[in-house]
């Protein structure tokens, strides 16, 4: 009995002891921690948005050109980013995440339209668990910049805004070279961004337009 | 009882006679997730000797404390207070290469060599031996680490710590990027050094 109480205690100290430490260091490092997801998502926004900073700028310069760029606001319950211009007298466009299941685990990315809602400012994909070299080329450039300059509004006849087609020639406007090698992440893709796209024409656009 | 090792008999030990990845076969799911970077192998060795040879030295501290019963526990509570600490600094000072290592660094404390130390070594000997051998037997494991990473960049992705080393025409090979390349480099290296170096005697009769 002596035993097992002497367990029971030793373990209560030594939890109550690790959890303290755990949760010191934690708290520590809290703040710090919140700002590197904070300013990662800025400069994402930022970057679709077509606002240049410097990859290796300091967070402080990133929250600044933020403040002074963008401003979210909520429609519909979707959370929207108004890019200004350089003087913040007219609107260059809005950003809204975009995001779904790839083909190992949920994609995360960020996309922007013009301020008519009639093309694709830019797209970038800033977290996921798609294999290096494979499916986590959705966040190289040569993919990326395919987008900037699709037009939203569907060609006569397809369901979706855009398609991801095997890389080769004879592509019709709004087909984009898919991944080699990452058929699965492609498609994945191609899906919850026409979506997401379509999500934010139908739903989120009439209320922006409407002021 | 046999005679406590000294600290270079440790170390040896755990760099080659006994090391963890080559001789034990022991931790090879991260050897297998992390090595396909630099950097990333860089920073997981670092989290991982650091996780190993802290919780060799407070388990053997509390060793004569803890009850035989509930040693696996306490054992498991100390690790995962290492490695979430670890966590923690990583993703406050190196957010970039958290996202890269994703839960490799959670899985730390599944890794078979942080327990193995606490048990085979830990429970059994003075504090200083004890985070001598958390020490030694973690960087084994990172030398390994290390060597496969240095393999498997460079054809993976043509470079080194992020810098450019193949030449223009070279094509990636993308198998090395992905977990079946990261077997065959191990197999192929453990083969190579287990021909080389035979130590038990199954390895040395094959030899000859």
């Amino acid at each position: 009995m002596k035993k097992r109480l002497y367990s029971i205690a030793f373990m209560f100290v030594l939890t109550f002891f690790f959890a303290a430490v755990v949760s010191a260091v934690k708290v520590h490092n809290e703040e710090r921690i919140q700002t590197n997801q904070q300013v990662k998502l800025q400069r994402i926004i930022l970057r679709v948005l077509g606002v240049s900073v410097d990859e290796k700028a300091p967070n402080r310069e990133v929250i600044q050109a933020f403040e002074r760029r963008v401003k979210p606001i909520e429609e519909k319950g979707q959370t929207l980013y108004v890019g200004y211009s350089e003087d913040g007298r007219s609107i260059t466009g809005y950003a809204f995440p975009v995001g779904g299941a790839g083909f190992w685990g949920p994609v995360y990315g960020m996309v922007s339209v013009d301020p008519e809602a009639s093309r694709i400012l830019g797209i970038a994909f800033y977290r996921h668990s798609e294999t290096p070299g494979l499916g986590a080329r959705i966040t190289e450039t040569w993919f990326t910049k395919q987008f900037t300059g699709l037009s939203l509004f569907p060609v006569e006849g397809d369901k979706k805004i855009f398609y991801l087609k095997p890389a080769g020639p004879g592509k019709g406007p709004n087909e984009l070279d898919a991944i080699t090698g990452a058929t699965g992440t492609s498609r994945a893709v191609e899906a919850f961004v026409n979506r997401d796209l379509d999500r934010f024409l139908r739903e989120t656009w009439k209320h922006v337009k409407k002021g | 009882m046999p005679k406590p090792l000294n600290s270079s008999q440790i170390f040896l030990q755990g760099l080659w006679n006994d090391n963890p990845v080559l001789r034990q076969i022991l931790g090879i799911c991260s050897t297998l997730a992390v090595t396909n970077l630099l950097v990333n192998t860089l920073v997981m060795n670092a989290g991982l000797i650091f996780t190993v040879a802290m919780s060799s030295l407070t388990v053997s501290i509390l060793r004569n404390y803890t009850p035989m019963k509930i040693r696996m526990m306490a054992q498991t509570l100390i690790i995962a207070s290492y490695v979430i600490i670890v966590d923690i600094a990583i993703s406050a000072y190196l957010p970039d290469i958290s996202e890269a290592l994703g839960p490799y660094v959670g899985l730390i404390i599944t890794n078979c060599i942080v327990m193995g130390r606490c048990e085979a070594f830990a429970m059994k000997n003075r504090p200083w031996p004890s985070f001598l051998d958390g020490l030694a037997m973690s960087l084994g494991y990172a030398a390994v680490l290390l060597i496969i990473a240095v393999i498997r960049e460079p054809l993976g992705f043509g470079t080194l710590l992020g810098h450019q080393i193949m030449p223009d025409g070279f094509t990636p090979w993308t198998i090395m990027i992905m977990a079946p390349g990261a077997f065959f480099t191990l197999g192929l290296f453990v083969w190579f050094l287990r021909a080389k170096f035979p130590q038990t005697a199954g390895e040395k009769k094959q030899g000859h």
